[in-house]
């Protein structure tokens, strides 16, 4: 059975990408009607930013942008735009859409990649830990400490860091992602980097830990009363094999369903931290570009967010395939 | 023809001219001035600003970085092809124009040697610099100029085309050269024809049909002080030392960083921190400049907004009744302490409306005040009005669509808001995103909303379109109010011709005292942006310009 | 009345917390009888001032009666939002589970559309199209949050329609909507409850974090909008942005210990071991 399950993965991979790519059409066509439909559109957001406007240049900017033909014809020339990967130009930046978000998207995934991995590590390490004694000193200090971290504003753990570590203790830098006085090269650079990246890694990442803590401790509790775990410390084994070979293997389950959910939510937080951290990332572009009103750059950002989800959620699927326990119990 | 020729230096000309413009009668003659300006020009102009530092005591240094804040990060670094403040900033290092303003807005020259303008103020002799090179050892010539303003800025710029429009022809009579011959008088064309309104960009690289989508801009080629060497998106922007610029020895930076940080308090932190030496435009919040000010490693200087004259003002729809009703409007502004705005919420950085122009625009009337702040007064008039209170004390409701740039604009919607309750104003917020702001100006969409406006010098260029009727169409920043007064119409047409500045200075008054007695708008303040520096760093606010300015003679000491 | 507190602590604290924050919301006219908008005093005032026990903000506004009649706009906003995605979610969940087949599919497509875009992206497109006000917060709050729901309903929806006593009221004939209402619905009802909660806290996290970005409804003072105005003065006034702050804190605190409490009440078999 195990056999046959990974001999069909091919064909079930193969399917799942052709869902994901009608999602990402699906998704491409609603953000497409939804842009359009916001007050203002690049040629008033140009005016805006210049501060002066006349009835030509704004029909020339138009025209140049193609905004003068019908709703649903432009939405026909993105779509085979799209189709041919053809992402557009950034109106506002004047460079090509794909190159600007490949440019901007390795920060993102540096910083959201990093704190989501040491949430769900430490998440998942402390919910363990707090779940062996319910109750107990070390179980009531860290649901203490997760629940302080999940219920405040992470905007305000941003700016409260900053304020500690930046400014009264002066330790680590505050903003940006590398020294650019002096340019930095290899190792140096990685380091620097690195270096940069210890506030808005935490800030995101304290949040989501907070959230696996809770999930890891209840999905803990919850396979423990399990009758296999009765019979496995019956048959003999470790107290430290029960719960991490035994317990910890089933309550992941859970986890990583919701891990594979908040790759989304990863994205969508790093609005706020690079904002906070001037990360050059991007979620402060999605920003920007829906301020600009720049349609192009904004739905290609949709796109990219919309795949990386996407793939991240097929992962999360196959990294389910092994934690299945229908697929250990044969 | 007459030498009209002007520069500036703190010990000559500068008062003496500017007083000759205004009252022609209390400077000394025209002749012994030009005559001692002519000299001046002919030795070494442009080093006047070094000497000045040197006098004090303090000897240029060659060499280091300078890193400065810039917000927002400009889209694109291409002088013409956007207009915002922080792209000027930028490529005013790399592109010059031909002469820019002093504090009081006189012209100081510089790529122009000089320049003599006839009597009928109808015909601009240019003199350029000679040895010029652009950043890829093209020399800079009167066709590059001629170029630039007929085909560069006439294509990209709204504001240049008000002004260049005017232009009958302009040739080079030498490669050295330019004759600008207008159609006919045209009082601001100096206000429009220099600083980051017009800069000179190389012919050979931009004689092309598509202006914006020019592959050169993505590597701007200028006469300037630094070149374009690095641009992260989203991070920073480094330019580097121009090793062949035009003057010797010159400029005495090796590099200017310009850091992109979009959150406010990230960028105080910088300053506050040492991270960056220089800070202005929107990079500093209001609110932090007292402390900024008490911080003893910086200095903090309101002055280099001369020439853009800043106004903030509260727009109004006057198609709404009863926005309609001058009393209304009246009352309105009385109810409004433009202290408490100015010390409150700007803390001090700038100056309280007092019609409007910035005292630093040319032919400000200093005796035109507005009515005072009166909150008994303004209920009398509203109720004179027939704006009678209902049980609860409202007369009536009104919306207000909030200038969405920031905190301190949102604080000032809710300042307005509760100054109008006062007076018996129901004020609904109509909240919009940058995005739409504009769009909804356009469409006249809104009944109140906030701006400010640049003067730029002349109220001919940078006001005219907010109160001429001609002007009243559905397109942002112009007439959007519908403010209608044939008066005024008449004043502004006048003004735009008149060669003698008494004459300019009567008709500009009157429009001044029109503006206030009919207030279509509530004028609010003249801002000021402050310019934070650290004491290291010298020279940074020399002209009307700011830090808009080329910094060829910035240095760190 | 004390077995319950001793039995479900968390429950206990998590609902004291909520209900003094109603009662604070509650009273807020009678301790604060004025506008939180109204300039009552010098800025910048240090809380336990004389005029300001919190403090007063930029404008010189009383931060206690903008967290006394902010707990109202944000309370409305987290249950209003919740009440609507529990709405949509629970129908589409309840659809998605009971008819199965085709029907569930695209219910599941549907909701995973929403999963797949950055749900505070799609919420900040959302508010910047309709325009930041009160509504369109809301909506765009529960647009976001439904899907979670609906695949907690359609779960729980799918398992007890196996169960006997489901089967058994569909043999002897009791119609679709009775057996979904009186049958499936209160049974598969408590995770909805517990997921409610968090959402509610949610919801007043993201409309926070929406003011701090500047698309908050500038006619209501929210919690969000106060921490948000706070943050560009944080460093002369910390008050105008912590103290808001901590009322969130408090009260998501407060929602996540009834939410963790109403789990182990209605999941009883968790609830001896989970028992500090």
């Amino acid at each position: 059975m195990t056999e046959s399950r990974l001999h069909a993965m091919p064909r079930l991979i193969g399917w799942r990408v052709l869902k994901m790519a009608l999602m990402v059409l699906a998704i491409v066509v609603v953000n497409f009607l939804l842009i359009h439909a916001a007050p203002g559109d690049p040629a008033s957001a140009i005016a805006g930013q210049s501060g002066q406007a006349d009835a030509e240049f704004m029909r020339q900017l138009r025209e140049q942008f193609g905004l003068d033909k019908p709703l649903p014809v432009q939405l026909w020339i993105y779509i085979e735009r799209v189709l041919t990967f053809d992402l557009g130009v950034s109106h506002r930046l004047q460079r090509p859409v794909l190159t600007v978000i490949l440019e901007r998207l390795p920060a993102t995934l540096l910083l959201t990649g990093s704190a989501f991995l040491i949430a769900l590590s430490s998440g998942i390490a402390l919910g363990v830990r707090a779940a062996r004694k319910p109750g107990g000193i070390a179980d009531t200090v860290i649901m203490g400490v997760s629940l302080f971290f999940y219920a405040t504003p992470l905007f305000l753990v941003g700016i409260v860091l900053v304020l500690v570590f930046g400014v009264w203790l002066n330790w680590l830098p505050t903003f940006g992602m590398e020294t650019v006085d002096v340019p930095l090269h290899g190792l140096a650079r990685v380091l620097d980097v690195a270096w940069h990246a210890v506030l808005p890694v935490v800030t995101l990442a304290v949040f989501y830990s907070a959230v696996y803590v809770r999930l890891t401790r209840a999905s803990m509790l919850e396979v423990s009363s399990y009758p296999f775990v009765k019979t496995a410390r019956a048959k003999g084994a470790t107290e430290h094999r029960v719960t991490w070979v035994h317990v910890l293997r089933n309550a992941l389950l859970p986890v990583i369903t919701l891990a594979g959910i908040q790759a989304g939510h990863l994205i969508g937080g790093s609005v706020l931290v690079e904002t906070v951290f001037a990360w050059p990332g991007i979620g402060s572009l999605a920003f920007e570009a829906l301020i600009a009103r720049d349609y192009d750059l904004l739905l290609g950002i949709f796109l990219c967010t919309s795949v990386v989800v996407l793939v991240f959620n097929l992962l999360t699927d196959l990294l389910y395939l092994v934690f299945d326990p229908r697929v250990q119990a044969l | 023809m007459s030498d009209f020729t002007s520069w500036w230096s703190e010990e000559t000309g500068a008062q003496e001219l500017n007083g000759d413009i205004r009252s022609p009668a209390s400077g000394p003659s025209r002749r012994a001035l030009l005559k001692a300006g002519v000299a001046a020009a002919a030795v070494a102009p442009f080093l006047m600003r070094v000497d000045d530092a040197i006098a004090q005591g303090i000897t240029p240094k060659r060499g280091g970085t300078l890193t400065s804040l810039l917000t927002p990060e400009p889209p694109v670094l291409m002088i013409g092809v956007n207009a915002q403040g922080p792209t000027l900033t930028v490529v005013s290092k790399i592109f010059q124009p031909l002469f820019t303003y002093s504090p009081t807005l006189d012209f100081v020259p510089v790529l122009a040697k000089s320049w003599t303008i006839s009597d009928d103020k109808k015909v601009y002799t240019f003199r350029l610099q000679e040895n010029v090179k652009f950043h890829d050892g093209q020399p800079m010539t009167a066709d590059d100029v001629i170029f630039s303003a007929m085909k560069f800025w006439m294509t990209l710029s709204l504001r240049a085309r008000i002004v260049f429009a005017r232009i009958e022809k302009a040739e080079a009579t030498d490669p050295y050269t330019v004759v600008i011959t207008l159609k006919e008088s045209y009082a601001p064309f100096m206000y429009g024809f220099g600083g980051t309104g017009f800069t000179i960009v190389p012919k050979h690289l931009y004689d092309v049909a598509d202006l914006r989508n020019n592959p050169n801009n993505a590597k701007p080629v200028g006469t300037g002080p630094f070149k374009l060497v690095e641009w992260q998106r989203g991070s920073f922007i480094r330019l580097r030392r121009n090793e062949d610029y035009w003057k010797p020895n010159q400029p005495y930076l090796d590099e200017i960083v310009y850091r992109i940080v979009p959150d406010s308090q990230s960028r105080a932190v910088a300053l506050q921190s040492g991270q960056v030496q220089l800070a202005g435009g929107n990079d500093i919040e209001p609110f932090d400049l007292p402390r900024f000010q008490a911080q003893s490693n910086l200095s903090v200087t309101l002055k280099g907004w001369e020439y853009y004259g800043p106004l903030a003002w509260i727009d109004i729809n006057k198609r709404v009744k009863p926005l309609d009703d001058v009393r209304v409007r009246r009352a309105m502004s009385m109810a409004l302490d433009r202290n408490f705005i100015l010390q409150k919420l700007w803390f001090n950085s700038g100056k309280v409306a007092t019609g409007p122009m910035c005292e630093t625009t040319k032919f400000y009337d200093a005796t035109v005040k507005l009515p005072p702040f009166d909150i008994a007064a303004a209920n009398k008039l509203l109720d004179e009005a027939g704006h009678k209170a209902d049980g609860s004390g409202i007369r009536f409701t009104i919306r207000h669509m909030p200038l969405p740039y920031g905190e301190v604009w949102t604080r000032l919607s809710e300042y307005f808001r509760a100054s109008m309750q006062k007076i018996g104003i129901n004020v609904t917020m109509d909240t919009t995103d940058a995005g739409g702001h504009t769009a909804r100006m356009a469409k006249w969409d809104y009944e109140t909303s906030i701006n400010y406006i640049y003067q730029v010098g002349d109220a001919n260029i940078g006001l005219e379109q907010y109160f001429t009727s001609e002007n009243i169409r559905n397109v942002a920043f112009n007439n959007v109010g519908g403010y209608s007064n044939p008066r005024v119409d008449e004043l502004l047409a006048k003004s735009r011709y008149a060669t003698d500045p008494a004459e300019r200075q009567k008709l500009l008054s009157e429009f001044q005292r029109i503006a206030v007695d009919d207030m279509p708008y509530l004028f609010l303040i003249q801002m000021s942006f402050p310019t934070y520096t650290t004491k290291r760093l010298n020279n940074v606010i020399t002209t009307a310009m700011g830090i808009s300015g080329d910094f060829d003679d910035v240095f760190l000491a | 009345m004390k077995s319950f507190v001793r039995r479900f602590p968390r429950m206990a604290i998590g609902s004291a917390i909520i209900l003094a924050v109603i009662a604070m919301a509650a009273t807020a006219p009678i301790f604060f009888p004025f506008s939180p908008w109204d300039m009552r005093g010098s800025p910048f005032e240090p809380p336990g001032s004389p005029d300001f026990l919190l403090g007063s903000d930029a404008l010189g506004r009383d931060i206690a009666a903008g967290i006394a009649h902010g707990a109202w706009v944000s309370l409305m906003i987290g249950g209003i939002s919740t009440m609507a995605s529990l709405g949509i979610g629970v129908s589409l969940g309840a659809l998605a589970g009971y008819v199965g087949g085709r029907v569930d599919d695209a219910v599941m497509r549907f909701a995973e559309f929403f999963q797949t875009i950055p749900s505070f992206l799609l919420a900040i497109l959302l508010v910047a199209i309709f325009r930041p006000s009160i509504f369109s917060i809301i909506a765009a709050i529960a647009l976001v949050s439904w899907p979670p729901v609906a695949r907690v309903v359609r779960a729980e929806f799918l398992s007890l329609r196996k169960r006997e006593f489901v089967q058994a009221a569909e043999v002897l004939g009791v119609s679709h909507m009775r057996v979904v209402w009186q049958t499936l619905l209160p049974n598969a009802l408590p995770p909805v409850i517990v997921l409610g909660s968090l959402m509610v806290a949610n919801a007043v996290l993201t409309e926070s974090a929406l003011s701090f970005l500047g698309l908050g409804d500038a006619n209501w003072m929210s919690w969000g909008f106060l921490v948000g105005s706070g943050r560009s003065v944080i460093r002369i006034g910390w008050w105008i942005s912590v103290l808001p702050g901590v009322a969130i804190f408090i009260t998501v605190l407060g929602l996540n210990l009834l939410g963790e409490g109403l789990q182990t009440w209605l999941n009883p078999r968790l609830s001896k071991r989970d028992m500090p």
